[in-house]
């Protein structure tokens, strides 16, 4: 243990924050300063599997972020596709635009989602479960297959947003930062 | 420095041995126990299933009124909107001993008032010439959605009841009040007002209308940050809606 110059202050190994003489454990992280050298191990240990969960979750909250991303080509290639198709109809701007309009939602919302990443991915699911039910409301044909496709990426962006909250909550628990 | 009554006002104790621990401790440090039991991911999980609940009804009613042809009809509108509105009522009252602070008026300023009256109304009028313009530039035509009601006073009296008065209250109730409150507990300040904001904007299914709907749910949601009430919100959304209706009217 690393001790500071003045007599009644140590600092803690598993925080390396300041703690009183008489600290039987860390006020900060909990780290078991007088403790057993096998229960400061357990700690570490449990430290350390906590690090590998913060990397789980946040390879869960990268996948949602690139389905954002995905939805945004989805919708560019869609909107692609209507205006070659009905380049003629003098209704093709209003059948166009809502799509272009979703895709660079779907832009914006990946991109931020690095930032403000709870935000986007509700924000997300949320367009999206709203865009399909005007689809269906319009009409549109629902096949076994893209009906798999939507429940995937519903399953993305939920799986995204727990991650997201538990990213938070371990952060706090073990003062990782 | 802190005298000996003041270090003992600061200490609490802890949860598990009851020894006097520092407020500030997140850890005691005689037995190691956590002090804040609360298990806020599964909280956080548990309020946005409650959010998600509360959005589903809305997205339901609106699905309902705007694309089913059995629902196209006044006692049907009544009955949704009524429902909508019940629905934003039992979602705030969910919490009713921490929510009830917002139906408080604090600081109530007559300029203030008149400051977010005149900036709805300006706003109203824009959006009421820039939709006006995109309606003809995409769809070829402007809608005037109660122009058949001119000249009908209790006609019109309903339509501004049914579209001003309700959903600024409702809306502000359900939005800004319950949901928002909620928001900021699962997140930060600023990401709860962009979740609730979008969604707001999201529910009135008219992905045009986003340009002026997010814009107009942040100032409204940053309006009941910064003022800790829903009534400015309310008196906003009231003058934004009933400028709108007077443009159809007149």
């Amino acid at each position: 243990m690393e001790n500071v110059p003045s007599d009644s202050i140590v600092r803690c190994e598993g925080c390396y924050k300041e703690a009183a003489i008489d600290d039987a454990y860390c006020t900060a992280c909990g780290y078991p300063i007088k403790g057993t050298p096998l229960q400061q191990k357990i700690f570490v240990s449990r430290q350390i599997k906590a690090e590998f969960d913060v990397v789980k979750f946040k390879r869960r909250v990268s996948k949602a972020g690139s389905t954002l991303y995905y939805l945004a080509g989805i919708f560019i290639l869609g909107a692609c596709l209507s205006f070659f198709s009905k380049k003629d109809d003098p209704n093709v701007l209003a059948i166009v635009l809502p799509e272009v309009i979703l895709a660079v939602l779907f832009l914006v919302l990946a991109d931020y989602s690095k930032k403000k990443t709870l935000a986007c991915f509700i924000s997300g699911l949320c367009l999206f479960v709203i865009t399909e039910l005007l689809g269906i409301a319009a009409g549109t044909q629902i096949s076994l297959l893209y009906m798999i496709l939507v429940i995937v990426i519903i399953g993305f962006l939920v799986l995204g947003i727990k991650s997201a909250i538990e990213i938070e909550r371990i952060k706090k628990e073990n003062n990782i930062v | 420095m802190l005298t000996g009554e003041d270090e003992i006002s600061e200490k609490v104790t802890c949860v598990q041995c009851g020894a006097l621990i520092a407020l500030k401790g997140r850890f005691c440090n005689h037995c190691g126990a956590r002090q804040s039991i609360i298990n806020t991911s599964e909280r956080n999980w548990r309020l946005l299933k409650q959010a998600a609940l509360f959005f589903a009804i809305d997205i339901a009613a609106c699905c309902l009124a705007k694309f089913t042809d059995a629902f196209d009809t006044f006692f049907w509108y009544l009955l949704l909107d009524i429902s909508m509105a019940l629905s934003a009522i039992a979602f705030f009252a969910i919490n009713w001993k921490e929510n009830k602070t917002l139906l408080v008026w604090r600081n109530f300023s007559w300029q203030k008032l008149a400051a977010y009256g005149a900036i709805a109304m300006g706003g109203s009028i824009f959006v009421h010439y820039s939709v006006g313009w995109l309606n003809i530039v995409i769809y070829s035509r402007d809608e005037h959605y109660f122009g058949l009601l001119k000249g009908n006073f209790l006609a019109e009296l309903l339509v501004v009841f049914f579209t001003a008065v309700m959903p600024a209250l409702f809306e502000e109730l359900g939005y800004r009040g319950y949901m928002l409150q909620t928001m900021l507990k699962v997140a930060d300040q600023e990401q709860a007002v962009y979740i609730s904001a979008f969604l707001f904007a999201i529910i009135h299914m008219s992905f045009i209308s986003l340009f002026w709907l997010i814009p107009f749910a942040l100032f409204l949601g940053f309006t009941r940050i910064r003022e800790n009430t829903i009534w400015y919100g309310i008196f906003f959304h009231f003058c934004f809606n009933l400028t709108a209706c007077l443009f159809e009217f007149w």
